[in-house]
């Protein structure tokens, strides 16, 4: 048997996959594991490009300071808060990935918890402003 | 494992001379092991004729519910062993966020829709919430997961200590939200890790390629989709499975060819007739 996705996961990319509005997908360990072509689009990376990256990868690639420009670590970031709280998260930020330009963004992070309770991962939603 | 088809229609049981060669119950597969234990995939209306073949000297059946839509449901009360107080039934379904299997299960088994509550059955009744990671039931090796298909539903992958693998997807809809399927690598793919290199897969196969368009979301494959999904999981066999009311012997027969025309499947091909029976 192969270690496949959970159905959450899997919906939420097919979903993600599916609208206009940019999307980004991390699984309970903070891995990067989609995000779709609206968030191409700001990021100026595509997913088939970079595919998943483990937590420490993504988020040093992915650089965010906040509103006066000072570093927001990993842990302070919507998805690392929405996986350490399991509760949602919404911030303005900004953002640049792989030294390209920065962009301002609005992003609304949630979890996504089974029925059980189990926590699978985080969407965060986003738009720049 | 031998395993038996004992309803393989979808939605509504559809007797009558149109349907008799592939069947009018609805959905239940039994499972039986070299050792003798029993699994019975869902209690669809195919239930009571599989009740009739349950050995007296049996002391434990396990039926699994992929979900409680009640095709999968309706023959329960109607599955004689309940009514043996020295049997031991174990029932295996999936929970919603906030009602247990057993008030589920209740819904139906409880006046007015039925006359008997769950909780009159002589048989001594167990229930198991899933999906529930690996678990052993008897000679077998349970996994059952969460799978695309409105409300909770499983399907089940099991494993006989000999390594053959049944895999059962009776209601499922790989395809939702894929433009063209398969798109994505079987990891990404619901159902992926159940089916995957499966001796004998049991899989939606509902509607014709034509019909799809207009039941996307309705939570069941085309007969395309089906042998697409089969050939992306490296399955061993397909049996399509849980036939749409509407369909006719002769509807099936021409959706079958035209399917197979159209993608040539790596895989042997069985369209699922009830009464039928595999070795694995």
């Amino acid at each position: 048997m192969i270690d496949s996705k959970s159905i959450q996961i899997i919906l939420a990319r097919q979903l993600a996959s599916c609208i206009a509005t940019p999307v980004l997908l991390v699984d309970a360990q903070n891995a990067l594991i989609y995000y779709n072509e609206p968030a191409e689009a700001i990021f100026n990376q595509r997913f088939d490009e970079t595919g998943e990256m483990p937590a420490s990868e993504w988020t040093s690639r992915f650089t965010a300071v906040d509103d006066d420009r000072n570093p927001i670590p990993p842990k302070d970031r919507p998805m690392g808060r929405v996986l350490a709280e399991c509760a949602p998260v919404s911030r303005t930020m900004w953002m640049r990935v792989s030294g390209g330009d920065w962009r301002h963004l609005n992003v609304t992070a949630f979890p996504l918890v089974g029925e059980k309770g189990q926590l699978f991962g985080a969407m965060s939603i986003f738009w720049a402003i | 494992m031998n395993v038996t088809l004992w309803g393989t229609r979808g939605s509504l049981a559809t007797p009558g001379a149109a349907t008799a060669r592939y069947g009018g119950n609805t959905s239940c597969v039994g499972v039986t092991g070299r050792d003798g234990t029993v699994l019975v995939l869902d209690a669809g209306t195919g239930i009571r004729g599989m009740g009739a073949t349950i050995a007296a000297s049996a002391c434990r059946v396990d039926i699994l519910l992929t979900h409680l839509h009640m095709d999968h449901i309706q023959g329960l009360g109607f599955f004689a062993p309940l009514f043996r107080p020295d049997l031991e039934v174990h029932i295996w379904g999936p929970v919603s966020s906030h009602i247990s299997l057993r008030e589920r299960l209740m819904r139906y088994l409880s006046p007015p829709l039925f006359p008997v509550s769950l909780r009159e059955l002589p048989c001594m009744i167990t229930l198991h919430e899933v999906p529930c990671g690996d678990v052993a039931i008897g000679e077998f090796r349970v996994t059952s997961a969460l799978v695309c298909h409105p409300g909770p539903t499983v399907g089940y992958r099991i494993a006989d200590t000999l390594g053959s693998v049944l895999t059962y997807l009776p209601d499922h809809e790989p395809a939702l939200g894929s433009p063209v399927f398969p798109s994505l690598p079987l990891a990404w793919t619901s159902g992926g890790g159940l089916a995957a290199g499966a001796n004998l897969l049991i899989h939606d196969s509902q509607y014709s390629a034509a019909e799809y368009p207009s039941h996307v979301g309705w939570g069941h494959s085309s007969f395309k989709d089906a042998l697409a999904f089969a050939t992306l999981s490296g399955v061993k066999h397909l049996v399509p499975f849980h036939h749409d009311p509407s369909h006719t012997d002769t509807d099936i027969d021409r959706m079958m060819k035209e399917a197979m025309a159209e993608m040539t499947p790596a895989c042997r091909v069985t369209t699922a007739l009830e009464g039928a029976t595999f070795q694995i």
